[in-house]
């Protein structure tokens, strides 16, 4: 029942002291967390938006100046002056000193025939007329052409730009060099895995792609492509190989080119990862600390409120106990002492009938009879028992009534054997021995010697008794120990190898009128006088026995200031 | 000398048997069941031994010993006390009783104690008279002069 009561409350605080820390702690655990990683977030994206706008600017601007530099040795030069080799040559060489871009240079009439060409293949003569890009390049005026093979079978893209000289169109082409350009588009570092190339409009490859991926390689992923020139798709897609990509996407201008800008998932979250782990390692660390912290404070308040109800339970019932005693003492004074009177008058009566009953006998009215010893003999009873009433009252009377005390310092040393030499003599008579050990160190106390002789002697005696009930003359041992019990108080024991009292009888042993004596032996006060004035200075008298193996009186006394 | 002893208790029944025991045995006494009918009594009586219970109704124990030993200095007081205690016993020497005498006493108990008291008493008045005697054999001129003034 008791021990239910502590096991809620324990419930009820521990759920408590977990949960009342634990909800605002996981609260702003997981508001932060929400909000730090969405910031995360949004700044990796828009940090890679940003790198990738920025790149596609870079290449659509080199772009158009290599189409300016065409253009501008279109617009310097004729197609006369441009026809002829040594010519040609000479541009290319000062081309090759503003840009090393370039790799060939070539010049076309209206026809697509190769009028004249600068570079490492043998391009002279022939026609191209029926060529994708030069139908676009005769249509627009100038053209960016995708990878392709072409007839030196070698991947590579030119830019070719349009020109009319006296109303005859002719061409100029020039092929970009496919490996600095592609060098030049994959430069883009992000973090460990972040890499830029760019793919056709059919997903073939444009630019080399640093992990891995040869020009004119067929995409195998799936991109977003995003609606119009100059937009961004920002997308997270699982590539085929496993790993997740976060993908920006974004159209080269006037250019059916897109620029791919990636980074694994992974990498571009890093710091979203490495905020994720701390935020449980926080949660793991803190949540322990605070369960740990609830059950150890948890743990000592319940101790403590149980120690303090037993405490309470003891104080409480001390208190019953000596407010009860005082009761006692009280009514049985007022009792006694109306008991006395009454006894004084039948005394009185008594040694009159005794009087009379002489004077009948010597004048010779009354004859010695059976009935008159019988007479006498029942008087005599009466004699007996009025005495008897006597010493009850005066036993009550000291009771109710103790004497003011006299406090004095007592070395235990030499007083308890003084008050044992009081009781020596009846114990070498009944065969019992005493055996004293008092500790050198105990210490002084400070009460009324001679309560405390008769605590004393009371105790002696009742030790006694008990052990002549049970050894009649030979075997009996009264021990007597005293010593500190701690630094505050003295113990005084006093044990007998008697008989023992039963747990029932113990329970009662220090209340008045409680006696196990056969009847006129003792008044059952004995003890609760012994109670009383330890009680009164400041101690405390308790008892212990085994039935069968002897009893123990414990005191506790207060030591002298 | 006789002794003459004075019961005072407002116990009746003890009063009359014990003045019936003690009558026997050969003593004076009288009985007064208070404090004022005791100082009554004890102005028209020379008693010299009282017997005196400190609880009684109305003028107790206490006041009355006081109240004797004001006007009659010379009688000796004997307390009967209900109280075991000393406490009591204690006030009532203090306030100038010869003795004190604990509820239930014997009537030898009783007996005893008066003629201590008496036998004091009697000691005291001898040394009176001695005192006085002496008085007398130093200056047969008062002698002389008392003589002339009866």
């Amino acid at each position: 029942m008791e021990q239910n009561i502590y096991t809620t409350i324990r419930k009820i605080i521990l759920t408590r002291m977990i949960l009342v820390p634990f909800i605002p702690f996981v609260l702003v655990l997981i508001i932060g967390y929400y909000f730090l990683t969405t910031s995360i977030e949004t700044s990796t994206v828009s940090a890679m938006k940003r790198i990738a706008g920025d790149h596609r600017h870079m290449i659509e601007s080199f772009l158009e100046e290599r189409k300016k530099d065409l253009e501008f040795i279109g617009n310097s030069f004729t197609f006369q002056q441009l026809s002829q080799p040594a010519q040609l040559h000479r541009i290319f060489e000062n081309l090759s000193k503003e840009s090393n871009a370039f790799i060939d240079l070539g010049v076309f009439n209206e026809e697509g025939v190769h009028i004249a060409y600068h570079g490492h293949y043998k391009l002279t003569g022939k026609i191209y007329k029926n060529e994708d890009w030069f139908k676009a390049v005769m249509q627009r005026g100038y053209y960016i052409s995708d990878i392709f093979l072409g007839y030196r079978q070698v991947p590579h893209f030119v830019i070719a730009v349009a020109q009319e000289e006296k109303g005859k169109k002719w061409v100029i082409r020039a092929t970009i060099d496919t490996f600095m350009f592609s060098d030049f588009v994959k430069k883009v570092r992000i973090g460990k895995t972040g890499e830029a190339y760019l793919v056709n409009s059919g997903g073939l490859l444009q630019t080399e792609r640093r992990s891995g991926g040869n020009l004119m390689d067929k995409l195998e992923e799936k991109i977003k492509y995003p609606e119009s020139p100059g937009d961004t798709s920002i997308s997270i897609n699982a590539y085929s190989k496993g790993d997740q990509y976060l993908y920006m996407t974004t159209w080269l201008k006037d250019k059916q080119w897109l620029l791919i800008v990636r980074q694994e998932k992974s990498d571009a979250f890093k710091d979203l990862r490495s905020a994720t782990y701390l935020t449980i390692l926080i949660i793991i660390i803190g949540g322990g600390i605070i369960v740990a912290v609830a059950f150890n404070l948890t743990s000592r308040v319940v101790r403590r409120m149980e120690r303090m109800d037993v405490e309470k339970d003891k104080l409480s019932q001390q208190l019953i106990g000596a407010s009860r005693l005082a009761e006692i003492g009280e009514m049985s004074t007022g009792f006694a002492h109306e008991i006395n009177n009454p006894l004084q008058i039948m005394k009185s009566e008594q040694a009159l009938i005794e009087m009379i009953l002489s004077e009948l006998k010597e004048s010779g009215k009354l004859e010695e009879s059976d009935s008159l010893r019988e007479l006498e003999d029942s008087i005599n009873q009466i004699t007996l028992q009025i005495s008897r009433c006597a010493k009850i009252t005066q036993a009550i009377l000291k009771f109710g009534r103790q004497g003011e005390p006299v406090p004095k310092d007592i070395n235990l040393q030499k007083f308890i054997p003084e008050v044992i030499g009081m009781v020596s003599k009846k114990a070498s008579v009944h065969g019992i021995s005493i055996k004293q050990i008092v500790s050198d160190t105990t210490p002084v106390i400070h009460c009324d010697p001679s309560q405390l002789q008769q605590v004393l002697i009371n105790l002696f005696n009742n030790a006694m008794d008990a052990i002549l009930e049970r050894y009649g003359t030979s075997g009996g041992e009264l021990t007597v120990k005293a010593g500190a019990k701690d630094s505050k108080r003295v113990e005084i024991l006093v044990r007998d190898n008697g008989g023992g009292i039963s747990p029932e009888n113990l329970k009662k042993i220090f209340s008045p009128f409680f006696t196990t004596k056969p009847v006129g032996k003792g008044t059952g006060l004995g003890l609760s006088v012994c109670y009383g004035i330890i009680d009164s200075m400041g101690g405390t008298m308790d008892a212990v026995s085994e039935k069968g193996a002897g009893s123990t009186f414990i005191i506790h006394m207060p030591v002298a200031v | 000398m006789e002794m003459k002893m004075m019961l005072v208790d407002d116990e009746e029944r003890f009063l009359s048997t014990t003045q019936k025991l003690l009558l026997k045995k050969g003593y004076d006494v009288l009985t007064a069941t208070s404090g004022g009918e005791a100082l009554e009594k004890l102005r028209t009586s020379n008693v010299h031994v009282v017997i005196l219970d400190v609880k009684m109704p109305g003028m107790d124990g206490i006041a009355t010993l006081r109240e004797i030993k004001k006007q009659f200095p010379t009688i000796e007081v004997i307390m009967l006390t209900g109280h075991a205690t000393v406490e009591s016993a204690i006030e009532g020497l203090k306030t100038g009783a010869t003795d004190y005498l604990m509820k239930p006493s014997d009537i030898d108990e009783i007996i005893q104690k008066a003629e201590e008291a008496f036998m004091k008493r009697q000691n005291l008045e001898e040394k009176i008279r001695v005192a006085r005697m002496r008085k007398i054999i130093k200056s047969p001129r008062e002698i002389i002069n008392e003589m002339d003034k009866m």
